[in-house]
């Protein structure tokens, strides 16, 4: 008897040298939303932060009492440094609390930095154990991450969330995005792309705003511009826009749904149809030494907008419009896909890209 | 080590006991003296006037018939006016009609004399005392050296109410009271069998408390009734006022949080579980009565279940399941998912949390710590509290701990609604004893998670289950039917079968296990094939 209470206060005393003793209370972390990525003028890299500021939350019991409080509920920060860690640390010299990166929903990379080429930056956020992959990753066009992170979304409190919800109201299925730029960047015959967004929430706002003798204000919101491709240095080559990012999408299977609207050449008028039930198959067959790719897309549509004068209670008219929109949904595709290859070199095709490759690497040694 | 070594020289000392001692003679107690009466009255009144110096309530009448008889009682539990008219008149008359001089003796009194049933004769001065003090009056006659002992108990007592600590909306409402046989009479009443045993014992060497031990025979399990009448024969205690004193002597394990036998204030309960081949315990002067053995989900188990209808009842377990996790472990998870493990926390609830922790001035552990204790305070002092000041605490309770210590920024908003919702929880444990185990244990496992976050809650409940799974009560497994399994009886553990379905008695009941037959599931025919 008396040695087995020896025994327990042997042992309970081990429960407390495990060394968990990291606690840290809410209220000591800066929960840090964005990260943004940018090329530093004489260091290597500048990392920006957006981190909430918990008081300036509206809802809450904070300072605020009813979360009237004026000024943003954010704040950016941002430090240069030999590579990211270093950068960090020159980070936190600024702020008082600890950085808490568990919940980073987004990174952002800035163009230039981009350009330049992301693969030196790359290799921490795949060792950090607190970082989740589930993040989302994309690229300001035109613009650094540390402008990006400053501008403020009138939607959402945090505007590092803003982007997310565009994303994903572009109808691309929910994605993981860093995660899947990860398997991209490592896996053969891939090219990572990723969205890239822009400043401001129409193309001319830019210019309203200058007119209007308000350069820089807060309320300027961002929007999806389309679709950056990466080589496999993980360089920024190129854009592409909108519609051919989609494309792009439903060739690589990523798709939900999307609006297709177009022009109709002989009669006076567009129509507007929605797809969903999208599909693809890639077929890669060899004639000779020739590779070709058949890529089938498939989907189901409703025409939601008719401004033409075709009746559509006639099976024709269906008929004339299905073959209309297939027309342009090909050349949009064909053309997407051309783009990329000519100007940048690479295909998107994927994983069936890489096999079709094997195959005929295989069949011409 | 110094605490261990105490409790282990506790256990020691405590088998002493067991080895047969001699009473311990700190009280000259009178009901020891084994002495005859005498045939002269005087001597007898004289010796009882002794024992029953400075007993005011002591009521000595004589009546000076011929031979003279001596009538004594214990003034409030006797019917009086019974009294007058069913011993002292036919006495007075029976001497005076008697003209041909024949002396009235104790044989005639008691066989033509008294109407009353429960009537005994006996012939040592501790008889007499005992008789009078259990509410029988006692007649001495002169020239005899035995006395009439007659049931003629007229004390006050309880009517039959509904039991206050265990409502149902659906069951019989009669509760029990704090008079033995009223309490035996609505268990009979429901059962009316010859095999249903009502044993009886007196403990308490003062208080001469009457004990029942209830069972139905044949049905009981004979290792556990035995172990019952063992554990509760040796027994030795000066006085027991309520049940509670009986439970600590009886029960397996006193060091533990969890209740190994049940109390009940329902006859309704009783009844249900002597036909599950459990043995009941009732003590006078209260109305808990004691029910063993008792498994962890009985626990959880309402009366109401076994009324309604399986379905409701199946999914109000399901429900009843969730919040017992909640009142244990989510004070705890809090702590530990807002202080270690923040990721794991929904980005808008982490950020809602931050936000209404900007300010307060305590650690989440400590805030939770306080908020807890001031819950079990505001608990406490609303059971304590006279009905009429009950209103002022809620009120306070609520407006400075619920609203103006969360304006003050003192505590967040979170930690009040963790601590409301465990409150509501805990309270949502049907069985109010096996609800204070897990209303203890929510605090070692709040100070395991602040220490050591998630690890330390698991590290926590892997002590507790295994706590759980050393347990027995009364030789039966406490977390049976589940651990060990007996897939019979798991029909009345996480769902409630219907009771056609539950054809079997526990695995604890004696020989007879089964208990209705097969087959009973309705299976009415559509009034159209009836006529055919």
């Amino acid at each position: 008897m008396s040695r087995r209470w020896r025994c327990i206060c042997l042992i309970l005393p081990l429960m407390f040298v495990t060394g968990c003793w990291d606690s840290s209370e809410v209220n000591d972390l800066a929960i840090e939303l964005a990260w943004g990525i940018d090329k530093s003028p004489n260091k290597k890299v500048r990392i920006s932060i957006q981190s909430i500021i918990p008081s300036k939350i509206s809802g809450g019991q904070g300072e605020g009492a009813g979360g009237t409080s004026k000024g943003k509920p954010f704040f950016v920060v941002s430090g240069d440094g030999i590579n990211t860690l270093d950068a960090i640390q020159r980070i936190q010299t600024k702020l008082s609390r600890q950085v808490f990166r568990g919940h980073r929903r987004v990174i952002v990379i800035g163009e230039s930095m981009a350009r330049q080429g992301i693969k030196d930056v790359i290799d921490t956020y795949t060792r950090d154990p607190n970082l989740k992959l589930r993040t989302d990753i994309f690229i300001v066009k035109g613009s650094t991450a540390k402008d990006f992170l400053q501008v403020s979304y009138p939607l959402e409190n945090i505007p590092g969330l803003g982007v997310l919800g565009e994303y994903n109201q572009l109808g691309t299925l929910m994605e993981l995005g860093f995660l899947n730029f990860l398997l991209a960047a490592t896996s053969e015959g891939k090219s990572p792309s990723v969205p890239a967004v822009a400043i401001g929430m129409n193309a001319a706002s830019q210019d309203e705003g200058s007119k209007k003798g308000q350069p820089g204000t807060d309320n300027e919101g961002f929007r999806i511009v389309g679709t950056g491709i990466f080589n496999k240095e993980l360089k920024l080559l190129g854009f592409v826009n909108l519609e051919e990012g989609r494309a792009l999408r439903w060739v690589s299977g990523k798709l939900k749904k999307m609006t297709v609207s177009t022009t109709l050449p002989d009669e006076t008028g567009d129509v507007s149809m929605d797809i969903y039930n999208l599909g693809e198959k890639i077929q890669p067959s060899i004639h000779g030494n020739k590779l070709n790719i058949q890529v089938t897309l498939t989907g189901d549509g409703a025409i939601r907008e008719n401004n033409t004068n075709l009746d559509l209670t006639q099976v024709d008219n269906i008929a004339f419009l299905q073959g209309e929109l297939n027309k342009h949904i090909e050349e949009t595709v064909l053309h997407t896909i051309t783009k990329v290859q000519k100007n940048m070199g690479l295909t998107c095709l994927d994983s069936a890209m890489s096999f079709a490759l094997k195959i005929f690497d295989c069949g011409n040694p | 080590m110094r605490l261990f070594r105490w409790l282990q020289s506790q256990k020691h000392s405590g088998e002493n006991i067991n080895s047969n001692q001699p009473r311990s003679t700190d009280l000259p107690l009178l009901n020891d003296q084994e002495e005859a009466l005498c045939t002269e009255l005087a001597i007898n009144e004289e010796k009882l006037r002794d024992s029953f110096r400075a007993c005011t309530d002591i009521v000595f009448r004589s009546v000076s018939s011929s031979p003279k008889v001596l009538l004594i009682f214990a003034d409030g539990l006797i019917d009086t006016r019974t009294l007058d008219e069913v011993v002292l008149l036919p006495i007075l008359n029976g001497t005076s009609n008697r003209l041909d001089g024949d002396a009235i003796t104790a044989e005639i009194i008691q066989d033509q004399l008294l109407a009353i049933a429960q009537i005994q004769t006996v012939s040592t001065i501790n008889e007499v005392t005992d008789g009078i003090l259990k509410a029988n009056i006692a007649l001495l006659v002169a020239g005899e050296n035995k006395a009439i002992i007659a049931d003629l108990k007229g004390f006050e007592k309880r009517s039959v109410q509904e039991p206050a600590a265990e409502a149902s909306v659906r069951g019989p409402r009669d509760g029990f009271t704090e008079t033995l046989r009223i309490n035996t009479s609505l268990i009979r009443r429901r059962i009316r069998s010859s095999r249903l045993k009502i044993e009886s014992i007196t403990i308490g060497r003062v208080s001469q408390t009457d004990i029942a031990i209830i069972y139905i025979e044949g049905i009981v399990s004979l290792t556990i009734l035995e172990e019952v009448r063992r554990r509760i024969g040796r027994i030795q205690i000066d006085g027991v006022i309520e049940s509670g004193y009986i439970e600590e002597f009886i029960e397996d394990v006193t060091w533990s949080p969890f209740p190994q036998i049940q109390n009940t204030e329902r006859p309704d309960i009783v009844c249900a579980s002597l036909l599950e081949g459990k043995v009941a315990i009732i003590v006078d002067n209260t109305p808990f009565a004691l029910i063993a053995p008792m498994t962890f989900w009985t626990g959880l188990q309402a009366v109401e279940d076994y009324y309604e209808r399986s379905i409701y009842t199946t999914f109000i377990r399901f429900v009843r399941y969730s919040l017992f996790n909640i009142a244990l472990l989510l004070p705890s998870m809090y702590v530990a998912l807002s202080t270690f493990h923040q990721q794991l926390i929904p980005m808008n609830l982490l950020i809602s949390i931050a936000n209404s922790r900007e300010g307060v001035p305590f650690p989440t552990f400590v805030e939770t710590l306080l908020m807890e204790f001031m819950f079990e305070g505001l608990r406490e002092a609303g059971i304590r509290m006279p009905k009429a000041v009950g209103s002022a605490v809620s009120i306070v309770g609520a407006l400075v701990i619920g609203q103006a210590a969360v304006q003050a920024g003192i505590v967040s908003a979170p930690v009040v609604i963790v601590v409301a919702t465990t409150g509501i929880a805990s309270f949502a444990i049907p069985r109010y004893n096996f609800g204070t185990a897990y209303r203890l244990l929510r605090f070692p496992m709040l100070i395991f998670a602040g220490i050591l976050g998630l690890y330390g809650i698991i590290g926590g409940l892997f002590l507790m289950i295994v706590h759980l799974l050393g347990l027995r009560s009364f030789g039966v497994p406490y977390m049976s039917p589940v651990i060990p399994q007996i897939p019979q009886s798991l029909k009345d553990v996480f769902i409630r079968a219907p009771r056609w379905m539950m054809t079997e008695r526990p695995s604890f009941a004696g020989a007879n296990k089964k208990r209705i037959p097969e087959g009973q599931q309705p299976n009415p025919t559509r009034r159209s094939e009836q006529n055919e």
